[in-house]
C-alpha cells in the first residue's frame, strides 16, 4: 500500500493557550483533491497553518507526517523546501518590495507560466508592492504565481475563491487541474462556495467542526446538499454518509 | 551596494563629472550647460559665490547648471587612505526653470580605513527650477561622517531630495535644513541602516513663503548595538503645509532609536501633521516570507531593504 503524502494523527494544537484542533485526523495520498469544509472558527484556518507551521501553532499532541518524514519540530521554511505550499486568502502587504523581487527569489521562470491564464495582469503587477492595494482578484494571481514558481507537491488553497468571480474562478480551476492535479501531487482546498466543489470534482469532502473532522466523504454532493439545506449543525449528528474514511 | 556603485562608477568614468578621491581631483567633465569647479576656485573665480560661504573653502565642488543639462549629474567623492580628513564645502545652482538631476555618491572605498568626511554643502535652487538629488553614502566601521547641507528653494521651486546610508560609519551626524520660499514644494527622503553606529539626525524644514508645501519621510532600521538619535522640525512660517512621517525599525534589543518629530505653526492658516512609529519587522510578513522558503534571516534583509528602498531603484 502507497504511503500517505500527508498524514495527520491525531493532532491536538494550541494557540495563545487556548486549543483549536482536537485530537484531528487526516490523510492525503498523491494525487487527491481534498476539500475542508465547516463553519466560521471551526479550525479549517488553524489546521493548514498548524500543517505549514507557522510559530504559534503549538502541537502539544500528534503527529504531521510528510512524504513518510515527520515534521513536527520542522520549521515553516524547511516544511515549504520538503514541497508543500500555502495560498494564504490575506497575504499582508510588504512595502518597498516587489511581487517581481519575490518571484526572482523563488527562482520563478517564465517558461513555468506559459498556460497561466493571467501572464498579461502580472506584467503590471510584478512591478507593484506586494500585495500594497491589491484587490481581491489580483491578490490570488500574485499568490499563484508564487505557487508555480514553488512547484510544491502539496499544494494547500485558503479560500482561493475569495474575490474571484466566477469567470476567474473557473479559470482558476482549470489552471490547477491542469498544472497541479496529477498522480503524484496533491491539493487540500479551504472553501464556502459549492461551485468550487463542482469543478473540482474532490477525491474527498471533509467537515470540520470545533477542531475535528467529523465527516469525510467520497460523495461532494451529499455533503454539499446537507449543508446547503439544514447547515452545519446537521453535520454534528449526521455520520451516515457513505463512503465514510 | 554603494560601494559597488562608486566602483561602477570609477570603471566607468565617463559617466561621472566630479570624482574626488581623499584631498584630490581625479576627474572633472562639465556636461554642456553646467560648470564645475573646485570650489577653491570658484571662491577666487566668482564674487557671487562668496556668500555662500562661511569662510574660503580648502576642498570641495563647485557645480553651476546654467542650461539645461541633458543628463544627470553624477558626483563621486571617497576615500581610499587610512585616517585622510575631508573637509569639504560643495555648493550647487541651479538656474530659473532649469529642470535638474544629480546623484552623489560618497564612500571609504575600503573597510578599516578610519576616515573622516566633513561635508558643508548649499544647494540653491533658483526661481522654477526643479531639483532631483540623490544622496548615496556608504562607509564603515572606524569612519566618521558628517554631512551638513543646506538647501534654499527660491520661489516655485521644486526639490526631491534622497538620501540613503546601507553601509554605516562608526558615527554619523547628518544635519539637513531646507528653507522654502513662495509657491515652493520638496519632498525629503531619508533612509538609514545603523549597524554597531551612533546616528545623530538633526532636520529642519522651514516653510517660509505662501503656498509652499513639504514632507520629510525618515525610514531607520537600529540593529547591533546602535544608537540612533533623531530630531526632526517642521516649521510653518507661511501659509503651508507639511508632513513628517518617521518610521523606525528595531532589529534587536541592544539597539536603541530616539525619534522626536517636532511642528511649530506660527500661521494660522498652515498645517502641520506628523505620523512617527518605532517597533519590530511585522510577524505576519515574516511568516509570509518563510511560507514562501525564505529563511528567517532572509526574510528579515528583504523586509528591511524594502524598507529602505528609496523611490525608483
Amino acid at each position: 500500500m502507497k504511503k500517505p503524502l500527508l498524514e495527520v494523527k491525531n493532532l491536538v494544537v494550541e494557540t495563545a493557550s487556548k486549543t483549536i484542533l482536537n485530537n484531528l485526523s487526516l490523510k492525503i495520498n498523491r494525487g487527491e483533491t481534498h476539500i475542508l469544509l465547516g463553519p466560521n472558527g471551526s479550525g479549517k484556518t488553524s489546521l493548514v497553518y498548524s500543517v505549514i507551521g507557522l510559530p504559534n501553532y503549538k502541537i502539544t499532541k500528534g503527529v504531521i507526517i510528510f512524504s513518510g518524514k515527520k515534521i513536527n519540530k520542522l520549521t515553516l521554511e524547511k516544511r515549504v523546501k520538503l514541497g508543500m505550499s500555502l495560498v494564504f486568502q490575506n497575504p499582508p502587504v510588504i512595502k518597498g518590495v516587489t511581487l517581481n523581487q519575490l518571484l526572482a527569489r523563488l527562482n520563478f521562470a517564465q517558461d513555468k507560466l506559459e498556460k497561466f491564464p493571467f501572464n498579461q495582469n502580472l506584467l503590471s503587477l510584478g512591478k507593484r508592492e506586494l500585495n500594497l492595494g491589491f484587490s481581491g482578484g489580483e491578490k490570488k494571481i500574485s499568490e499563484l504565481a508564487q505557487l508555480v514558481s514553488l512547484n510544491p507537491q502539496l499544494a494547500i488553497f485558503d479560500e482561493i475563491d475569495s474575490g474571484l468571480d466566477i469567470t476567474k474562478l473557473k479559470q482558476v480551476i482549470k489552471f490547477l487541474l491542469n498544472n497541479f492535479k496529477n498522480k503524484e501531487r496533491s491539493m487540500l482546498f479551504i472553501t464556502h462556495r459549492g461551485e468550487i466543489l463542482k469543478y473540482l470534482q474532490p477525491t474527498f469532502t471533509h467537515v470540520i467542526i470545533n477542531g475535528k473532522i467529523i465527516c469525510s466523504s467520497r460523495d461532494w454532493k451529499i455533503i454539499w446538499q446537507t449543508i446547503k439545506k439544514y447547515g452545519y449543525a446537521k453535520c454534528k449528528t449526521c455520520f451516515k454518509s457513505k463512503n465514510i474514511r | 551596494m554603494v560601494m559597488q556603485n562608486v566602483k561602477l562608477a570609477l570603471s566607468q568614468k565617463t559617466s561621472v563629472n566630479f570624482l574626488y578621491l581623499n584631498h584630490h581631483l581625479e576627474k572633472l567633465n562639465a556636461p554642456s550647460g553646467v560648470e564645475i569647479l573646485l570650489s577653491p576656485l570658484a571662491y577666487k573665480k566668482y564674487k557671487w559665490v562668496r556668500k555662500y560661504f562661511i569662510s574660503p573653502p580648502k576642498e570641495g565642488y563647485f557645480i553651476w547648471v546654467k542650461n539645461q543639462p541633458s543628463h544627470p549629474l553624477s558626483t563621486c567623492v571617497g576615500i581610499t587612505q587610512r585616517k585622510v580628513r575631508q573637509g569639504l564645502n560643495n555648493l550647487l545652482v541651479v538656474e530659473s526653470g532649469i529642470k535638474a538631476e544629480s546623484q552623489v555618491a560618497c564612500s571609504a572605498f575600503l573597510r578599516n580605513l578610519y576616515s573622516e568626511h566633513r561635508a558643508e554643502g548649499k544647494i540653491i535652487l533658483k526661481e522654477n527650477s526643479s531639483l532631483s538629488y540623490k544622496h548615496l553614502h556608504s562607509w564603515a566601521e572606524g569612519d566618521f561622517v558628517e554631512p551638513n547641507y543646506e538647501f534654499i528653494l527660491e520661489k516655485g521651486a521644486q526639490l526631491d531630495y534622497q538620501y540613503q546610508l546601507l553601509n554605516p560609519p562608526q558615527n554619523l551626524t547628518f544635519k539637513t535644513k531646507y528653507i522654502l520660499n513662495d509657491n515652493a514644494k520638496a519632498r525629503a527622503k531619508i533612509v538609514i541602516l545603523s549597524k554597531k553606529s551612533i546616528i545623530n539626525i538633526n532636520e529642519e524644514m522651514i516653510l517660509s513663503g505662501k503656498n509652499t508645501s513639504g514632507s520629510v519621510f525618515l525610514r531607520l532600521v537600529g540593529d547591533k548595538n546602535s544608537q540612533i538619535h533623531s530630531i526632526s522640525r517642521l516649521v510653518a512660517k507661511g501659509e503651508s503645509r507639511g508632513h513628517l512621517d518617521c518610521q523606525g525599525l528595531i532589529l534587536d534589543n541592544t539597539s536603541q532609536i530616539r525619534l522626536v518629530p517636532e511642528l511649530i505653526n506660527e500661521n494660522k492658516k498652515a498645517l502641520l501633521t506628523h505620523e512617527a512609529s518605532i517597533g519590530r519587522i511585522n510577524e505576519e510578513e515574516l511568516n509570509y516570507l518563510r511560507a514562501r522558503g525564505l529563511t528567517l534571516k532572509e526574510a528579515t534583509e528583504l523586509i528591511v531593504n524594502g524598507f529602505l528602498q528609496l523611490e525608483n531603484q
